[in-house]
């Protein structure tokens, strides 16, 4: 647990902040300058107003913003002799790799919260929706940073493994890319076993877009949950048995 | 407490490190010296597990390092490698705080540390800001915190104006005074010579050298100094048989021994030229420390 603490403790002052503020108001913004420009009603409320937030939030800037947050706790360490220090304690690489991928939920967790809050904020101010969103949202909100797992674990290890920021955030892109690929082309198997596809999949939950059914139902639920998962563990262990391999130069 | 056996590193075709036999005693102020590029960085991060060997085998404290096993060992063992750690955006007590909570250390520990390595006036200001001296001093106590049998450290001098070398050097004397074996390394002979108890010297990955100063002295056999009134003949003179120069005024020769010596006084007086005086050159370790270096082609 120390190593865990110690990474939250790396958190202070850091730029991951601006990030998780940033990214999803901008997406709430444009959700609402598009709705409001275009002068469209949100004929559905709550719903509709999710709909023009989330499905473009989840199918590109949501991979990138994880893939950045991953950059940045990892940034630190590839400087000066941090990289020595950090693996010069009694600390295992699992160990290592876990507290990073642990900050790196509670940010995406974080970044989550901003958005719903965001979204919140504007259907009330700016549209003057009744009530608040469907207790549901909160569900496929918890659904949805699960699924930035797999896609954080991922980009961690790509950052750990490469000293540049933007390089690993191609990386997602080029991820993202793929992901939506296989999301509108209806491939969902595979979609569910590819960490962007999946990130994709999850936030097109509740919404009727692409393969997306328009209902929550357990199984669906489950099914991302389960892969979410999975994923996370086998990427978490490939990545912690590559640094246990790797040679600090 | 280190033992190394046959220790390699190769990268790609290129070994960088070869055939190391490391002996450092227990309690000892190891100094580790070679030029740049000699292989200190590597065996050094090789002792600590962060680079795996390509060959051979590490005993620290009687037990293998391996990367199994380096977690049992890494609780008892400081380090400071290549340029320091800790984290530019927190300030230092946070950077202690994130060691503290890492390895479970008491805040006298931290205290402690803090105080030895005289960094207590500059723990709120962030590491940003700290001059090198300052981040050294910060990196050692990251080191000392956990009270380590065993201290590695890497260059530690590197880029430190004369007053931060002595700080650095005070420092390592009252960490082995308290019984903490020191392993120590510099391009700089005359950065640890003072300090350093036993020496290992390393040109291009193989060691030259292992064992206490004075060992280190008898290796090589101080030039012999003769001052004459006819330095130019005695000069080439005494080039017939030995490795002789003019060094001014007086004549200079290498790698005699005493017999030899005594053979040279009595060629001189044979050919009516007079004795002043003969004496042998003071030597420097760093004398010796290039000749070792030069005589491997270095």
């Amino acid at each position: 647990m120390g190593s865990v603490r110690a990474e939250f403790l790396k958190l202070k002052r850091s730029l991951s902040w601006a990030v998780v503020v940033l990214l999803p108001l901008m997406a709430v913004t444009t959700g609402v300058v598009n709705t409001v420009v275009s002068d469209q009603q949100l004929g559905n409320g709550w719903h509709t107003l999710w709909l023009r937030v989330v499905v473009f939030y989840g199918l590109f800037p949501l991979a990138l913003g994880v893939a950045a947050l991953a950059s940045l706790v990892w940034r630190v360490e590839h400087r000066g002799g941090n990289w020595n220090a950090l693996m010069g304690r009694p600390v295992s690489s699992a160990q290592v790799v876990i507290a990073k991928l642990a900050v790196l939920a509670a940010l995406a967790a974080a970044m989550q919260t901003v958005l719903l809050a965001g979204l919140v904020v504007a259907g009330k101010l700016v549209f003057a929706l009744p009530g608040i969103p469907p207790a549901r949202y909160l569900l496929v909100s918890v659904v949805i940073v699960l699924a930035c797992l797999p896609v954080a674990a991922l980009q961690s290890g790509l950052s750990m493994l490469m000293r540049s920021f933007a390089a690993p955030v191609a990386v997602a892109l080029l991820g993202a890319v793929g992901g939506v690929l296989l999301v509108v082309t209806r491939v969902e198997g595979v979609a569910m076993v590819v960490p962007y596809g999946l990130l994709g999949r999850a936030t097109q939950l509740g919404t009727g877009m692409f393969v997306d059914s328009g209902a929550v139902t357990t199984g669906v639920v489950a099914a991302l949950v389960a892969a979410a998962l999975g994923l996370t563990a086998a990427v978490v262990a490939g990545t912690a048995t590559v640094l246990d391999r790797l040679d600090i130069r | 407490m280190i033992i190394t056996h046959d220790l390699g590193k190769t990268y790609g075709n290129r070994a960088v490190v070869d055939g190391l036999d490391l002996r450092v005693p227990e309690g000892c102020v190891y100094g580790f010296l070679g030029p740049n590029g000699s292989g200190k960085s590597t065996t050094m991060k090789m002792l600590l597990s962060l680079v795996r060997p390509t060959s051979g085998e590490i005993h620290i404290m009687g037990r293998p390092m391996r990367r199994s096993t380096r977690r049992e060992l890494l609780g008892h063992i400081g380090s400071l490698i290549e340029s320091p750690p800790a984290y530019g955006h927190l300030t230092g007590r946070e950077n202690m705080r994130l060691v503290q909570r890492l390895l479970d250390l008491t805040d006298n520990q931290v205290t402690q540390a803090v105080r030895t390595v005289r960094l207590r006036d500059h723990l709120e200001k962030k590491v940003r800001d700290y001059s090198l001296g300052m981040k050294q001093r910060l990196g050692l106590a990251m080191a000392l915190a956990r009270e380590p049998r065993l201290l590695i450290l890497d260059e530690p001098t590197n880029g430190l104006d004369p007053a931060g070398i002595e700080e650095i050097r005070r420092l390592l004397t009252k960490v082995a005074d308290d019984g903490t074996t020191v392993m120590v390394s510099s391009h700089l002979l005359g950065e640890i010579d003072r300090t350093a108890t036993v020496l290992g010297i390393l040109g291009n990955g193989r060691m030259l050298f292992q064992g206490t100063r004075d060992e280190l002295f008898a290796r090589s056999v101080p030039d012999v100094l003769v001052d004459t009134s006819e330095p130019q003949r005695a000069a080439a003179l005494t080039a017939r048989w030995h490795t002789s120069r003019l060094d001014g005024a007086t004549v200079r020769l290498s790698g005699l021994d005493d017999k030899a010596t005594a053979g040279v006084v009595s060629l001189l007086v044979h050919e009516d030229i007079e004795i002043h005086g003969v004496r042998r050159d003071s030597q420097s370790l760093e004398d010796v420390f290039m000749d070792l270096t030069e005589e491997r082609g270095l």
